[in-house]
Parts: structure tokens; sequence; C-alpha cells
């Protein structure tokens, strides 16, 4: 007993979930990063949503695949000395290039922006599932950043999107810290805009 | 704990996250290690990027020259030509020019090598008992070079404890630094 608490209480000093973000605000991936996953806690803590991983999941397992071709490929070229083993890496490599092909274009036109695909399961357990997609862009040494949701209705299919465009010193304090009332409020107007819609509709 | 701010936004990631990073890290090995496998297949040598260790070639060659090397089957070997070779139970490949060739009617040859600003042949380096080299002990033939950029891996070759700390700062960057 005692030593599965200390255990959690390790894991729980190394997580700092309720630690405000503090960012260095001059570098533009991590404001967009901590503006994404703030937006995330929105939706997926204070909705209830259920996050659905498939999308990353699929980029994880071609990245996966790929360094697996490339460890078969080096562990073949050790035992079978170079020139015999010419014929497998031969296949490894070009295996491993249009897998990075793949991944590109999954990327690209897959995954696009989107960050977060979550499901808003109907309470009553009668009706489809509703989907809701997060996605935003924040352009190099731009401080615009732009938040996108889209709401998918599950017995439609009819997709609503509503997108809000902020410079990011709107949320950030001096120091790089992210002030999270600020940007709750944002995300859900933006959520709530959506769902009245739906109920209008 | 010990306040590593750096270390703040890998506790912020959940476990697919994290599992990220760590396939990023790999994929950039992976990208290195298939590149360099992929430059062996096309040019057919096992070491198709050495570096020029002694002044043994000067002044053609300089200590830290960088040599890109291919070695096709088609490639004859002949007297005058500058080849990389391996002697048999070293690791360390030399560059000399070729001295010497007694060749069979079916295309093997036995040649004897010697660098350009030695006073004597290889005899003296080559494994007890063997006077010749042969075409298995060839890494390559130079195809190109680019001066004094080798120095850089004598000088990790020589001082491997910097060598560590370079890769393991480059890798913790990696792993730790989200996209």
């Amino acid at each position: 007993m005692a030593a599965r608490n200390g255990k959690n209480g390790l894991l729980e000093k190394w997580r700092i979930d309720e630690k405000p973000v503090k960012i260095d605000k001059w570098d533009g991936a991590a404001v967009k990063n901590s503006l994404d996953d703030a937006a995330k806690k929105v939706l997926l803590e204070k909705y209830g949503y259920a996050e659905n991983f498939n999308l990353v999941d699929g980029r994880l397992l071609i990245c996966t695949i790929s360094c697996l071709f490339a460890i078969v490929a080096l562990i073949w070229d050790f035992l079978h000395p170079f020139p015999e083993s010419k014929p497998v890496l031969a296949i490894c490599i070009l295996t491993y290039f249009i897998m990075m092909g793949f991944l590109t274009l999954y990327t690209s036109y897959q995954e696009k922006n989107i960050f977060l695909v979550s499901v808003q399961k109907d309470p009553a357990g009668m009706d489809l599932n509703h989907t809701w997609q997060l996605s935003s862009s924040l352009k190099r040494f731009d401080d615009q950043y732009t938040l996108r949701v889209s709401f998918t209705d599950g017995k439609s299919k009819h997709t609503r999107e509503q997108e809000i465009t902020k410079s990011v010193g709107a949320f950030f304090d001096g120091n790089g810290t992210l002030v999270m009332d600020q940007f709750e409020k944002c995300v859900s107007k933006l959520h709530n805009t959506l769902a009245t819609e739906k109920k209008t509709k | 704990m010990l306040s590593l701010d750096f270390l703040d936004d890998v506790r912020r990631m959940n476990k697919r996250q994290l599992y990220y990073q760590v396939l990023n890290f790999g994929m950039i090995v992976s990208s290195a290690l298939m590149i360099w496998k992929g430059l062996m297949v096309v040019t057919g040598s096992e070491s198709p990027i050495v570096v020029v260790l002694s002044g043994s070639m000067e002044p053609a060659f300089h200590r830290g020259d960088l040599l890109f090397l291919t070695n096709r089957v088609e490639d004859p070997i002949r007297v005058g030509e500058i080849v990389v070779f391996r002697i048999e139970g070293r690791e360390i490949p030399i560059v000399h020019r070729v001295l010497k060739i007694h060749e069979k009617e079916n295309g093997e040859i036995k040649f004897l090598t010697k660098g350009d600003n030695n006073s004597v042949d290889d005899r003296g380096p080559y494994k007890p008992g063997q006077h010749w080299l042969e075409k298995k002990d060839v890494v390559g033939r130079a195809r190109g070079f680019v001066p004094y950029i080798g120095i850089v891996t004598i000088l990790m070759n020589d001082y491997p404890k910097f060598k560590y700390a370079v890769l393991f700062l480059l890798g913790l960057f990696v792993l730790v630094h989200r996209e």
C-alpha cells in the first residue's frame, strides 16, 4: 500500500497538469502548442468530450513502421556484412523513403492542422455521437492565432465550422504565462455559438 | 524536485506525445542511417565517405580531407591510380597510389601500393606474410573531395568525450523540444 502510494506520488510530482503554463513568448512553436493544449483542455475537461486518437495513432503507426524498416536494415547489414546485404538494404531504404513520402502526404492532407478530434456522447445513449474537431494555425513570426472549431452532426453528417483569429498577446501576459481564463472564455464562446446553431436548426 | 523549467513541456505531455517525441528522435537517427546505407548501396563501397588521416599523400591529399568513394566492379585498377583500401585485420582505411600490378587472364589482380609522401612502399604495414593486395581489400576509388572538413571527425575520434557530449546534448534537445 505504502509502496503504491509512493509510486503515485512520484508520478504526480512529475506531471504538472495544474501548474500555470509558462513558455518562452518569443518561441512561436511553443506559443501555438500551449494554446492548442489549452483549447484541448477546455473541450475535454469543461465539456467532458472523449478524445478520439485515430488520427494521431495513424501518424504514430507510419513512423513506427518506418523505424522498424530502418532497424531491420541495420541488423541485417550487421549480420551479413556489406556486399551480400545489398539487395535487402536496397529494399529497406526504398521502403523507408516511400514511408517518409507517405507520412508527409498523411500530415498534409489527412491531419491538416487538426490537433483534436473529440466525441460528444449522447447522454441518453440513443442518438449517434457528434464529433467536435479543433484545428489551428499560427504563421511563423506572426502573432495572429486562428482557432477553428468544427461540429459534425452524428445523424446528418453535416459539418459546421466557426473560426476566430486573435493576436496571441490577448492570451499571454508579459512573462509568457498563459492566462487560462481569457482563453477559456474565447474557446467557450466559439463552442457555444456552434452548439446553439445546432439547436436552432 | 529541481526546477528544471526546460522539462516543463515534457511533464505536460500525455503518453502518446511522449511516444511521439521518442519516435521523432528515432526518425532522425533512422533517416541519417538510411542515407548512409543508401550511399553504400549506390556507390558499392562499404565506406562511401572517408577522412584522410595521415600526410602520406601530400601534396595531393592532406590530413583532414574528406573523400567521396565509389567501388564499381567495372572500374579497372591501373598503375598510377589512387585507391582506398583496408589491410586485413585493421579498421582504418588507407589512401595510397598503386605502384605495381600482376594481372591474371580472368581479371584477378594483385597490386602493391605506396604513399606519394612516403619513402618506401606499403609492404611494411601489410599483414605479416602478405606481399600484395587484392580487389577484396579495396574500399573504393576517390571520385571527389572536400578539403579540411574531415578535421572535425579527427577531433571527435581523438577526444571521444567531446563526441559523446555533443551527441548527448543533441539527443536531449530532440527529445525535449516539441515541433
